[in-house]
């Protein structure tokens, strides 16, 4: 049951991860922006970062979906979550009004704040959907189970 | 080797057997996990290639300081350094721009140690008509009192800085700023209302469009878009060290 349940996790958060990483792609010059609006990262990172996430959204969100390296995904999965949390939560500590850029777009929003209670929210969830995949030994129709087998424990992925 | 002894060797050498089974087991699994590890990393710098060569944001290509059709110029021609700032009238960070860097490039303007233009522009049409009224009045001003004067306006529109969520500056208002900056009011106020800077509003915008600029405030030292600093008061900082 509970493997099932993985699956469904998996599935979840892998397709939200290829969304989100699939919408950014093809303009990196706003996920570069977006990443600056949020004021955290010393100058020389922002750029690289931009460019790199949409990249590593849909590397995370493939494996998550096809199963592959299980556990190790869905704990970058997680580590990237906990990151957008602190990000979002930082830019509302400092009253910085931005869209989270999660799914493209970014920079100012008049609105934002009344937004960020939500997007944590939801980041929370697909955080926790990410550790209890990562928790899981294995999970349903993964690739892991048909290239690795089930001769031997899991060990660490 | 007694025969009593026998079965536990087998047993023994069994174990042993599917000890040796596992660990060559264990070897094919780490050495697929690897490469898959390794295939991923593959996929992902392609990406980064790809993303890379897809991003735009320092493809900006603008006529130096003086050069512009659509600004404000400050300095003196020969000066060693050129600066040129893409803005809104109603860019929040703008405002946060203008007030960590004004005094300093008025300074090194003066100095001769820069030339700075300034090019507003209708960014936010889609949060109000602010940016693009404020940007007319501008250019009336600019147009009819000169530069000094429009500078002036300049920057008295950042200290009276709208929120973006508003309210918003009347054209009234913005007249008024104009004549506290030394301009005419007859004179603007006809301009203005004949809407004369509406249209020197529109074709900036497309030439910062052309030119590439995707945000504002885009600074362009010497060139290339300078983008060295967490915040607007880093940036700023960091501009004016290179100046100096």
């Amino acid at each position: 049951m509970k493997e099932w349940v993985g699956l469904l996790a998996r599935l979840a958060t892998g397709a939200v991860w290829i969304v989100a990483g699939a919408v950014k792609l093809p303009d990196p010059a706003q996920s570069v922006d977006a990443v600056r609006a949020y004021q955290l990262l010393p100058s020389s990172l922002v750029q690289p970062v931009g460019q790199l996430l949409p990249v590593i959204e849909i590397v995370v969100g493939a494996t998550l979906v096809l199963g592959l390296l299980t556990r190790g995904s869905a704990i970058v999965s997680a580590l990237l979550f906990a990151a957008f949390i602190i990000g979002i939560a930082s830019v509302w500590a400092r009253g910085i009004s931005i869209d989270c850029g999660c799914f493209g777009g970014g920079g100012y929003d008049a609105d934002a704040t009344s937004k960020y209670p939500w997007e944590i929210a939801r980041d929370a969830a697909l955080l926790a959907a990410s550790l209890f995949v990562a928790w899981l030994p294995s999970t349903r129709l993964s690739l892991d189970r048909m290239m690795f087998g089930r001769a031997l424990e899991p060990e660490g992925l | 080797m007694s025969k009593k002894n026998r079965p536990v060797g087998r047993t023994e050498r069994a174990a042993a057997a599917v000890h040796e089974m596992q660990r060559q087991e264990r070897r094919r699994r780490n050495l697929m996990v690897g490469g898959v590890v390794v295939a991923l990393l593959v996929i992902v710098l392609g990406g980064y290639a790809l993303s890379r060569s897809l991003d735009t944001s320092d493809d900006v290509k603008a006529p130096a300081a003086g050069g512009g059709d659509y600004g404000l110029t400050i300095g003196p021609s020969d000066a060693p350094h050129d600066v040129v700032v893409y803005e809104d009238f109603l860019c929040p960070y703008c405002g946060e721009l203008e007030k960590a860097s004004r005094s300093d490039l008025a300074k090194l303007a003066s100095e001769g140690k820069v030339r700075v233009e300034y090019r507003p522009f209708n960014l936010l049409s889609s949060i109000s008509d602010y940016s693009e009224r404020s940007a007319a009045v501008f250019a009336v001003v600019l147009d009819k009192s000169g530069p000094e004067v429009a500078k002036k306006l300049h920057d008295l529109l950042y200290e009276n800085q709208p929120s973006e969520s508003g309210p918003f500056p009347s054209d009234d208002d913005l007249i008024d700023l104009a004549v506290r900056a030394g301009a005419d009011e007859a004179v603007v106020r006809t301009g203005v209302e004949a809407g004369d800077g509406l249209d020197w509003v529109a074709r900036a915008t497309t030439a910062a469009q052309d030119a590439g600029v995707r945000g504002t405030p885009t600074v362009l030292l010497d060139g290339k878009v300078f983008q060295d600093g967490r915040t607007m008061d880093d940036l700023a900082a960091n501009l004016v060290d290179r100046l100096e």
